[in-house]
């Protein structure tokens, strides 16, 4: 009898199983036709991911994909484009070779690009979807934004130019409509939080300094990325610019664009269109007016207002009057615009009536991102800057420490360091302009992202120039969680914050020095404790000598009272006390033996899920550990100090 | 700038004459609107470049440039030196330079120092035109031709001022005086009259741009961004695709990785070292650092990294769906009944049996609780009064003992004592002379009367009278591991492993008589047990327990542990419970009405379980192990047979010390009261009491 294969199927006999649903990655190649790096392109673009089956029929060092997934591939036209670019390409080389210039310029103008309009809309067929993985997406286009044009790296400065456009629109709708929650600055770069239609959208913008493409990384994959991300960011933009009745792509205007300045111009393009000023662009003069008139502020509202009613008047007009639905959709847009959640006025209104100067060296393009989104009022120092240094309204000057120093010591720094050189001459303006205003607060920059963090506007004290500004805690942690680590300075912003919150609404009930001394009510926590542990430790000696009595009792009521008995009973006696002392440990063995029994009546699985849970949590307990050892370690030496 | 161009065209330009090319080129600058020699300019062009570096000046001026010595070979004399072309730097240690077209050592010029060639050099207004010619060691210098022929040479001309590279062309053939054409045919017509194909071409084109087959290449308009998603009706088509999985969103950061972190988060300089111990996996990724303030952070390094590491993972990873279990671990235990409702229970140990010489390897409690009898490795016997600890009792047995059992019936009290190949059965003497005279009877055995009548009697065993302890002794051929009494205290079965078809065997003891089992044994027997209250025997082999019915002779069920190796097996006093302890520590309870697997597995004991056993009237059993641990545990079994028995591990009992690996060997509880008694290795017998 012949034996048969293990995996043996008659002819006919289709597949089953895993080995029908899934295919190696080698074998969809042969599949599509297609070779490795396009067929990497179109998962990309696709959003086709590997599956893991459960049973891996080839191996496990292999890759799988499901074979509907190959098949939706195969389907998309993208592949019959580039399919056609291939073609095109091998013209143009072709053309090349011969000399033929001109064919192989004519050829390379018609090389037909894929459209990835479709496959969006595929991907992401609600607009919230696509909002929901925007993460990624504007990430990869702020750090795009940030890099150097490279010819032998493959990045073209139209591309870098086109991300540093889709991010400065994005950056400008997010201050604009007052959107952005969350701002935090790391060592990696600067984390901003928006949220956008529910959505919570956290992105991440590089430190604006020179970036090194690093050659441990494949470029081609990245532009793969951004093939995608760079339309859908486009889309995305022309979506939330309509939904403020805004044109896009914006016209900017082209001075403040050459001064590199392009968020402001945005900004004001926004304001310029949305308050409905013919003159689009270039009303600078009206535009410092209004800042500078801040009082001027309801008027312009109230003609706001009533242009909007003007024009719901004329709409009324042109709409046929069959149509009421129509109308009151619009109507409710309208008022939904006015009416904004309570998180948003909140954000707006921050750093209301505040009017901000950026001296030269702070981080210009973030604090001019952050400052208008909640509500503030910014220029610079430089040119095309709204209002000047001077301007007596300002009431924060955000700035980094730097003395005033006298002339000995400004040469000294000069003939020592060559890198000095750019902030001598600021200090030497500072010099020259000769005074500080007292009108305003000097502050730095950390105190933006603190206030903005925190949502109140935080003292300044700590942030004056010249000191090293509080520590710069991350918004994103959930101090609530159990266990969680909470820095000082967290305290102190929750305090101030309740402080603050009191300030507007004074409970009755609290008491104050209950709030102003949560030491108080820990001292008295720990009191509490402390006394009970006492008393149960009281109690279970009292028992366990009662214990021993009983049992002397019983003893003697069966009447075997022996020699040896008594010895031993009187040893125990008299090694109560010491067991006493003891009892703390016994009373650890015996809650390790409560957790064993328990433990015990598991099954298998549970047991292993829950061993895997104590781990990690341990590790979570003893990273808390190490960080308190060392604040320990860190206040003692202050102490000593 | 000129200094690569001219290295191209002079090959022996040292490296450091960078210096002189700078003034070379900044002459050629400002000479180039007029023609040279305005002396005035020149010489302030260097004179500002030696105000800056007035020592480098000094030394360009000894290492000079020196050029066009091969050149323009043909109108110049011979160089004076005759080494050739060979690295000149074998002459650098030598006085002499080479030597002239006699043979003569030409000798090295004297030098002047730096401030000499330097003030020379101030003082010379032609000294931009020196060169020096490192060959011949002299300085030359070049005529006003010279220099504007390097000039024209620097700009990729030709040397020469007067050379033409295009001149016009001048035909050789003179056609003035020629009296005739090449060919004389007349001018054809075709010439004079517009071609028709040409026309008829061209109004195919016209129509067929009119009918718009030709387009013209018109300049590409970027489609921009439009409303995409206008309405979200996309939402209502079913796809036929795949449920899709959004990638998982980044991990937001925490403090550490802010630019100014709060001090506690900065690992010390030790910890940072100690990262370096540490597997490159285990390493954190990310070390805080402290920035005093927002301009000194630096740029990061790792940007693109991170940013395409993240790609990586957006389409490289397989995406699956994970339920997070967010709850507390301690959720995860069973709802267990509080131990205090399940007491009385043992808890701790009262009294300690002491007198054995060696580990006790077996105990066995007297069916009214009074006396325990235990056996130990030093080969003696004991009886112990329970509640004093004293020793009634003891005999040499001269052997190790495996096992004592009490007979069962209160008023019959004998010991069944196993030792080596042997089993004894012990008068201890106590009770009324009544029962002692039954007793005496019972153990009295015919010399003659060994009965190997019977097909399946076993005739390896062989009844003989002890008269050293005034009993009975069964000699065996094998070793003898367990004895157990049947309820009524007149049968009691032994297990010999190595015994193979006669490994369990039933005696008779009032018949003194020893029968074979009438079934074959699977696999090596371990223990064996009785029934409770039924003619059911239990046989307990290495992986599975057979039960048989002794009455009808026949095989009932076979339980599968799935154990490596059993080494204990209880009843329950009910009879349709029973537990299984194992060498690897687990303890198996088998509900038989259920099913033949086991209802629950324990594994409470690291080490060998060596002795399991049920209370006869509470609801209590325990186990007993090598680890020095006793556990004990309620199981209750419910009369009604839809309720599955309750088993609540209760207290683990410790107070024994490991000797030689072994821990407790055996345990038994108490008739009537919820005590446990325990045999150590460590030569002990501990009580303990609730």
């Amino acid at each position: 009898m012949v034996k048969a294969v293990k995996h043996y199927r008659p002819p006919g006999k289709k597949k089953e199983g895993n080995a029908a649903k899934f295919v190696t990655r080698s074998q969809a190649l042969k599949q599509l036709q297609i070779n490795l790096p396009l067929f990497r392109k179109l998962c990309i673009l696709k959003g086709v991911t590997p599956r893991e089956p459960k049973k891996k029929f080839k191996g496990t060092h292999q890759t799988y994909y499901h074979v509907k997934d190959v098949a939706f591939l195969h389907h998309e036209p993208l592949l019959e484009i580039h399919r056609e670019i291939r073609v095109h390409e091998r013209k143009i080389k072709k053309a090349e070779a011969k000399k033929n210039l001109e064919r192989a310029k004519r050829l390379r103008e018609k090389t037909p690009k894929p459209k990835i309009d479709r496959i969006i809309r595929q991907r992401y067929p609600r607009f919230v979807d696509a909002l929901g993985e925007l993460d990624d997406c504007l990430s990869m286009v702020h750090l795009f934004a940030a890099l150097p044009a490279a010819e032998s790296k493959k990045i073209d400065i139209e591309c870098v130019h086109k991300c540093r456009r889709l991010a400065h629109e994005w950056q400008a709708f997010i201050s604009r409509t007052h959107k952005l929650r969350k701002a935090f600055v790391s060592v990696k770069g600067i984390y901003y939080q928006a949220e956008v239609e529910g959505q919570k959208i956290t992105w991440l913008t590089p430190h604006s300094l020179q970036q090194v493409v690093s050659d441990d990384v494949d470029v081609i994959t990245m532009l793969n990325f951004l093939q995608l991300y760079e339309p859908l960011l486009g889309f995305v933009n022309f979506r939330l610019y309509h939904s403020i009745n805004l044109k896009y792509p914006p016209i900017l205007d082209p001075r403040l664009e050459a001064l590199a300045a392009d968020l402001y111009a945005l900004s004001r393009y926004a304001n310029a269109n949305v308050n409905a000023i013919p003159s689009v662009v270039n009303s600078e003069a009206s535009q410092v007016a209004e800042s500078e008139q801040g009082d001027a502020k309801p008027k312009r509202d109230d003609i706001e207002h009533e242009k909007s009613e003007l024009r719901l008047a004329q709409l009324q007009h042109q709409l046929p009057t069959n149509e009421p639905g129509a109308l009151m959709q619009l109507v409710e847009e309208a008022a939904s615009e006015e009416e904004e959640d309570q998180d948003t006025r909140e954000c707006k209104n921050l750093f209301k009536d505040l009017k901000f100067f950026l001296s030269r060296e702070v981080p210009r393009e973030s604090l001019l991102f952050v400052i208008p989104a909640f509500g503030g009022i910014v220029s610079w120092e430089g040119e095309g800057a709204p209002f000047q240094e001077s301007d007596q309204s300002i009431t924060h000057q955000v700035c980094f420490s730097y003395y005033l120093l006298g002339l000995g010591d400004l040469l000294y720094l000069m003939m020592s360091t060559h890198l000095a050189i750019g902030f001598n001459f600021k200090i030497v303006d500072r010099d020259a302009q000769g005074h500080k205003f007292l009108s305003r607060e000097y502050v730095q920059p950390q105190w933006v992202f603190d206030s903005v963090n925190a949502r109140i506007i935080l003292p300044t004290v700590d942030y004056m120039v010249g000191r090293i500004p509080p520590p710069h805690l991350s918004p994103f942690i959930d101090y609530e969680e159990e266990g969680a680590y909470i820095p000082d300075y967290a305290k102190t912003i929750k305090q101030l914050q309740a402080a603050a919150r009191k300030e507007v609404l004074p409970l009755p009930g609290v008491g104050k020095e209950d709030l102003e001394d949560p030491q108080n009510i820990l001292v008295e926590g720990i009191m509490d404790r402390a006394e009970a542990n006492q008393a149960a430790q009281r109690k279970q000696k009292m028992m366990m000598l009662e214990q021993q009595y009983h049992n002397d009792l019983k003893k003697e009521l069966q009447g075997v009272t022996n020699g040896k008995m008594d010895s031993n009973v009187d040893k125990q006696l008299s090694t109560g006390e010491i067991q006493t002392r003891e009892e703390s440990t016994a009373n650890a063995q015996q809650k390790d033996d409560a957790d064993d029994m328990g433990t015990l009546m598991m099954s298998r699985k549970k047991r292993k899920l829950l061993e895997a849970m104590k781990m990690s949590n341990e590790r979570k307990q003893a990273k808390n550990d190490l960080i308190k050892q060392r604040k320990k370690k860190i206040d003692e030496a202050h102490k000593k100090s | 700038m000129s200094p690569t161009k001219q290295n191209e065209e002079d090959p022996h330009v040292s490296d450091s004459d960078t210096d002189s090319t700078y003034e070379d080129s900044s002459a050629a600058d400002d000479d180039d609107g007029d023609s040279f020699g305005s002396p005035s300019e020149s010489e302030s062009e260097p004179a500002a470049g030696d105000d800056s570096e007035p020592d480098e000046h000094g030394e360009s001026d000894s290492s000079g440039l020196h050029q066009e010595e091969s050149d323009s070979s043909e109108d110049e004399v011979a160089p004076r030196n005759t080494v050739g072309d060979v690295p000149l730097h074998w002459y650098d240690d030598e006085p002499h330079i080479g030597y002239d077209i006699k043979g003569k050592k030409i000798k090295k010029k004297d030098k002047l120092d730096k401030l000499g060639s330097f003030l020379a050099n101030v003082d010379d207004s032609k000294n931009w035109r020196k060169v020096y010619d490192e060959y011949n060691d002299e300085e030359v210098e070049l005529t006003k031709d010279e220099v504007k022929l390097v000039r024209r040479l620097l700009k990729n001309r030709a040397p020469h001022a007067d050379f033409n590279p295009y001149p016009d062309y001048v035909d050789w053939f003179k056609w003035d005086g020629a009296k005739h054409p090449l060919s004389n045919a007349p001018e054809p017509k075709r010439r004079f009259i517009p071609s028709k194909w040409e026309a008829k071409k061209v109004v195919q084109y016209v129509r067929a741009i009119r009918k718009g087959l030709i387009t013209f290449d018109k300049p590409k308009e970027e489609d921009g961004p439009y409303l995409l998603w206008e309405d979200d009706s996309g939402l209502t088509e079913k796809s036929n695709h795949l449920a899709y999985i959004p990638a998982p969103k980044q991990k937001l950061p925490g403090n550490e990785e802010s630019y100014n972190p709060p001090l506690e988060y900065i690992p010390t300089q030790e910890e940072i070292n100690s990262y370096q111990l540490m597997y490159e996996e285990d390493r954190p990724k990310f070390i805080p650092k402290r920035f005093t303030s927002m301009r000194s952070i630096p740029a990061y390094e790792n940007a693109m990294k991170d940013c395409f590491e993240r790609c990586l993972d957006l389409y490289l990873c397989p995406r699956v769906r994970k339920k997070r279990l967010n709850i507390d671990p301690e959720s995860l235990k069973p709802k267990l009944p509080s131990r205090k409702e399940l007491k009385p229970y043992p808890t701790s140990c009262y009294i300690e049996y002491k007198g054995h010489e060696d580990a006790v390897t077996s105990i066995s409690v007297e069916p009214s609780g009074q006396w325990i009898a235990s056996g130990s490795s030093d080969g003696t016997v004991r009886i112990w009064e329970v509640e004093t600890g004293r020793c009634l009792r003891r005999w040499d047995v001269g052997e190790a003992v495996n096992c004592v059992a009490w007979n069962p019936q209160p008023d019959v009290h004998i010991l069944a004592v196993s030792l080596g190949q042997d089993v004894l059965i012990l008068n201890t003497h106590l009770g009324d002379d009544e029962e002692q005279k039954k007793i005496k009877e019972l153990l009295s055995v015919d010399t003659s009367t060994p009965s190997d009548d019977s097909g399946n009697s076993a005739t390896s065993v062989r009844w003989l009278q002890d008269d050293k302890h005034g009993g009975i002794k069964l000699k065996f051929f094998k070793t003898v591991t367990a004895v157990e009494w049947h309820r009524k205290g007149d049968y009691f079965s032994t297990v010999m492993p190595a015994g193979e078809s006669r490994a369990v065997l039933i005696h008779h003891l009032s018949k003194k008589l020893t029968q074979k089992l009438p079934f074959k044994l699977h696999g090596l027997a371990v223990r064996s047990t009785f029934h409770p209250s039924r003619s059911i025997f239990f046989i307990c082999t290495k992986q599975s327990v057979r039960v048989y019915d002794l009455l009808k002779r026949k095989f009932i069920k076979k339980l599968d542990t799935g154990l490596r190796e059993a080494s204990s097996i209880a009843v329950h006093p009910g009879g349709d419970n029973l537990i299984v302890g194992s060498k690897e520590g687990k303890l198996c309870w088998f509900d038989m009405d259920l099913s033949s697997k086991p209802y629950k597995t324990l594994k409470c004991h690291p080490k060998d379980i060596n002795n399991v056993v049920y209370h006869r009237s509470y609801p209590l059993f325990a186990s007993c192990s090598d680890d020095c641990n006793a556990y004990v545990f309620h199981g209750m079994v419910y009369s009604d047979l839809n309720q599955n028995p309750l088993i609540v591990p209760l207290e683990i009992l410790r107070g024994h010390t490991s000797s030689d690996g072994r821990g407790i060997l055996d345990c038994k509880f108490h008739p009537r009261q919820p005590w446990l008694f325990t045999a150590g290795a460590d030569k002990l017998i501990k009580l303990y009491c609730h």
